[in-house]
């Protein structure tokens, strides 16, 4: 079973978010990055398929400046066998297209028997690469896989529909699947495993190997959305309040 | 009492018993302390006097036995002083079958005066000990055992047989009663090695050797860019004890002492310190005939201790009992298992060197910065830094208050990051190595060190000095506070705080030996000071210790126990002495007050001095 895990490195939930002056990213320098929380469940889930398996190959694939190899060597600390970085200068891509297009032509010659990524990015929260990937690469596709099951030349995930409800299904491989974050419990680079990542290969294409032309979306601009509070006291007897209540919920909020 | 004749076969079988108990005495002993010589380090001979007297008190006078258990333990006293005083007699005992008393009729006579009262402290001691393990039965104590049982009966006939010879019996009786004197002692000699009665033996090394530091663990040392092959050996010696720890091993006496003070286990958690850290091991030592015995430690109970070292503290025998840190590093470091919020607490450390993955601290900008002139570095740490409970600023601030009235110099370091403690008490030892590297570097010039955070102090001032020489002196805030009210250089007058307690972090009283100091202070704004039944070097953890404070599920209400005695002690105010106690303290105490009572204020020592400044 040859797998690849498609992690991003995103800014952590933590740290300041200051907008560049143009207001068309963020400023970087200031910013501390970590590996996209979701994707540790899908290298997780890789790892633990490939030992249930026995036998086969993890490779980690991320896109993005130099820095996203501190990720890619996260993945191999945890045991992944090696990496693939998509390297891009100057500003980064946001569009999943874009991206989507760039990693397929990529994996393309790669045969891969699954492609597993975690449910979103925790940064712009698209969700749609894996998929689209999986589409370009003429794989089945699967979305949000609560477990895996994998047998002859087909893998059955359960997946999270609405509501509590739950749905298994077949799909055959090669397959394409987003992982639901909560499904297993991700382990952590044990110091054997921070060694022995750096001795493992992380192949890097270079920006005009693997980026198109072609973005199909733009930022226009980025800001922190400003909250505001209102508080209205209502006073008088129950009669008023009630009336007053009602008007609010009719004609400000809309509810009635 | 006639010294008898022995005729040569009893001689023959009397040297055959003894040759049989001895032998398998010797053979029992030698094998476990092989054992022992396989651990890591050394047995430490350094501080020979203060090691010498600690014997003393603890062994010959039975200091902690009783202490921590009065009854029990001065029963034990007893039969143990009776042990002491009976050696001659025992030693003249066998001079007599084999050849003849070293004690004259009148000595011995004179002796036995002494002895015979002994002999009655022993029964009732034994007696009152085993109504204890056998009738009360303390849950502390454990199963049943019935070697407790046999060596109780043992240790009543052999007194009864003493007084019994002394009484002056025919030549015929008496030598009955010797042969079964003897017969006991031989078995019993037997029995020893077997149990936990091997206490009696290596109690008195074992606290010896004990450690003056607790929490005492071996340093982990990791250098990613050396050499392999020493990264390996590294890794495999993290799965063996020490020689002293192998020794605790042995010297355990089952006595539950460090259960019933664990905060972990009086919170309802599955951690018992008495079996996982102690017990669980013995088998695997024996069986293995090896020291590679640490991943045998159940790790969820490991996961749940709070390093407080309130066992340590408390075993009578001299055992380092805690070793979370042992079973955590093999978790980490090997193993790759870690809790997930661990994990993010981790990530946070080294990608920010803070433990929130906060990116810049406003607080800590609004401080004047260190420049070299400055008496003190003040030492944040995390928890003031990022507000991880933002009604300590106002702490932190009152402490400054205070250094500025005394006219006390000081600036924040720029650079400053988290000390390291959650990682270190984690055992992930390679985030802590960078950590401390970093801080190290900032602190290099530096003389003297303050800080509100009793976390940050055992780091800065004991843990980083087991990596390398440090050049500065760690103070914690009480000390700094304490002096300058005994100087004079404050002045402090008794304010209306109500009833007054203390709450004694265990990271300042036992680990820092700290809890004189935020008493001068507390006492010099307070007139209706009152002790917590556990106080000092007894306190119990507030339940945040061991980095607990990330910790999201916890099982059992190990944060609650210390709380719920603040208010069962019917105090207006708590004073604390560390930010965590204080953060648990302000949590823990809100939801558990009785309706209609007012809520209990939670102080730092720097709140209620600077309150009442004059
Ligand atoms: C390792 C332990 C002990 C040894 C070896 C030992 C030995 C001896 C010996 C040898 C005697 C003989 C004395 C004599 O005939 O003059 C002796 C006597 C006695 N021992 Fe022990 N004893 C030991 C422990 C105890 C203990 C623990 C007790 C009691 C707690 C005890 C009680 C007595 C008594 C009572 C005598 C009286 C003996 C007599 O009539 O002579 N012994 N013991
Ligand atoms: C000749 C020396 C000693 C003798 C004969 C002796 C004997 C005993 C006996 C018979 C017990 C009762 C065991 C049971 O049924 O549970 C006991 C328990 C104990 N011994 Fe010793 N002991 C000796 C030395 C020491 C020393 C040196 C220490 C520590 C400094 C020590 C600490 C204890 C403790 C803490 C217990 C458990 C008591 C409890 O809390 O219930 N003993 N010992
Ligand atoms: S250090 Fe504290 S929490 Fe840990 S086992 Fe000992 S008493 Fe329990
Ligand atoms: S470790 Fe010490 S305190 Fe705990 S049971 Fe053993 S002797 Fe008692």
């Amino acid at each position: 079973m040859k797998i690849a895990v498609l992690v991003k490195q995103v800014p952590g939930s933590e740290t300041a978010l200051p907008i560049l002056g143009n207001h068309n990213w963020i400023d970087e320098e200031q910013v501390s990055f970590v590996m996209n929380p979701p994707d540790n469940f899908a290298i997780e889930e890789a790892l633990l398929i490939k030992e249930r398996t026995g036998d086969g190959e993890v490779v980690i694939v991320s896109m993005g400046p130099a820095r996203v190899q501190k990720v890619i060597r996260e993945g191999l600390a945890k045991g992944a066998d090696r990496g693939i970085h998509l390297e891009e200068d100057g500003q980064i891509q946001t569009d999943p297209l874009s991206i989507a297009k760039s990693i397929s032509s990529i994996l393309m010659d790669e045969n891969f028997d699954l492609v597993l990524s975690g449910l979103q990015s925790d940064d712009t929260g698209m969700g749609q690469t894996g998929v689209l990937i999986g589409e370009m690469l003429g794989m089945s596709t699967g979305t949000l896989a609560m477990e895996t099951d994998v047998q002859d030349n087909a893998i059955r995930v359960k997946r999270e529909l609405e509501s509590g409800w739950f749905q298994w299904v077949k799909l055959p491989l090669p397959a394409s699947i987003s992982i639901q974050s909560g499904l297993n419990t991700p382990r952590y680079p044990s110091l054997r495993g921070i060694m022995g990542a750096k001795k493992k290969e992380i192949k890097v294409i270079p920006p005009t190997d693997h980026q198109t032309d072609a973005i199909s979306q733009s930022i226009d601009k980025v800001f922190v959305s400003q909250t505001s509070k209102q508080t209205e006291m209502i006073e008088g007897d129950a009669d008023s309040t009630v009336a007053r209540i009602i008007e609010i919920l009719k004609s400000e909020l809309k509810v009635l | 009492m006639s010294p008898a004749h022995f005729s040569i076969i009893e001689k023959v079988i009397l040297s055959g018993l003894t040759l049989i108990a001895l032998g398998s005495f010797s053979y029992e002993v030698l094998r476990r302390v092989f054992i022992v010589q396989k651990g890591l380090d050394s047995l430490p001979f350094d501080r020979f006097g203060e090691r010498l007297f600690r014997v003393f008190r603890e062994v010959l006078l039975h200091e902690k036995v009783i202490r921590e258990r009065p009854f029990p333990g001065l029963m034990h006293a007893l039969v143990f002083w009776g042990f002491l005083v009976f050696g001659l007699v025992t030693i003249d005992h066998f001079a007599i079958g084999f050849y003849k008393p070293f004690m004259s009729d009148s000595v011995h006579h004179a002796y036995s005066k002494i002895v015979i009262p002994f002999a009655v402290f022993v029964v009732f001691g034994i007696l009152s000990l085993a109504y204890r393990r056998f009738i009360n039965r303390p849950k502390a104590l454990g199963k049943i055992s019935p070697t407790s049982g046999l060596v109780a009966v043992f240790i009543v006939v052999l007194m009864g047989t003493y007084i019994y010879g002394e009484t002056g019996l025919s030549p015929f009786v008496w030598k009955i009663n010797w042969w079964i004197h003897s017969i006991l002692i031989l078995a019993f000699l037997f029995l020893i090695p077997r149990s936990k009665h091997l206490h009696l033996v290596l109690a008195p090394f074992n606290i010896f050797f004990r450690s003056f530091d607790q929490p005492d663990h071996t340093p982990v040392h990791i250098d990613l860019e050396g050499d392999e092959d020493e990264l390996d050996a590294m890794l495999n010696d993290l799965t063996k004890l020490t020689k002293n720890q192998a020794l605790d091993i042995f010297s355990c006496v089952e006595c539950g002492r460090c259960t019933d003070v664990c905060p972990a286990n009086r919170g309802g958690g599955i951690l018992d310190p008495k079996y996982h850290f102690i017990m669980d091991l013995r088998d695997p030592l024996l069986e293995g005939k090896d020291v590679a015995v640490l991943d045998q430690i159940n790790v969820e109970a490991g996961w749940e201790c709070t390093t407080c070292q309130a066992c340590t503290e408390v075993c009578p025998v001299g055992n380092h009992v805690e070793k979370s840190d042992e079973i955590r590093r093999l978790e980490v470091l090997v193993e790759g298992r870690v809790p997930q919020e661990y994990q993010k607490l981790f990530t946070n450390l080294q990608e920010t060197g803070n433990t929130e993955g906060a990116s810049s601290s406003p607080f800590a900008d609004s401080f004047p910065v260190f420049t070299p002139g400055k008496e003190y570095v003040l030492w944040l740490g995390c928890f003031a830094r990022h507000g991880l409970d933002p009604n300590f600023n106002k702490s932190v601030e009152n402490f400054t208050k205070i250094l500025d009235v005394a006219g006390v110099t000081y600036g924040v370091l720029a650079e400053e990051q988290c000390s390291g403690d959650p990682a270190n008490r984690l055992g992930d030892k390679l985030t802590y190595t960078m950590l401390r590297e970093h801080n190290m570097e900032q602190l290099y010039e530096t003389k003297k060190v303050v800080t509100l955070c009793p976390h940050c102090a055992v780091n800065l001032g004991k843990e980083y000095g087991k990596y390398g020489s440090i050049n500065y002196t760690v103070e914690h805030h009480t000390q700094v506070i304490g002096r300058l009210i005994d100087e004079g250089k404050i002045k402090v007058q008794m304010g209306e705080s109500g009833k007054v307690t203390y709450h004694d972090p265990c990271n300042l009283s036992r680990m820092l030996d700290i809890v004189d100091e935020p008493r001068t202070a507390i006492k010099a704004a307070s007139s209706n000071f009152q002790e917590m039944e556990e106080s000092g070097r007894n306190t119990l953890c507030c339940g945040a210790g061991g980095a607990l404070w990330w910790k999201k599920e916890t099982q059992g209400r190990t944060h609650l126990v210390r709380a719920e005695q603040v208010i069962e002690s019917g105090a207006d105010t708590v004073v604390t002495g560390c930010n965590f106690c204080y953060g648990m303290m302000k949590q823990g105490l809100g939801p558990m007050t009785p309706e209609g009572r007012a809520d209990v204020v939670v102080k730092d020592v720097a709140d209620i001095v600077a309150d009442n400044l004059v």
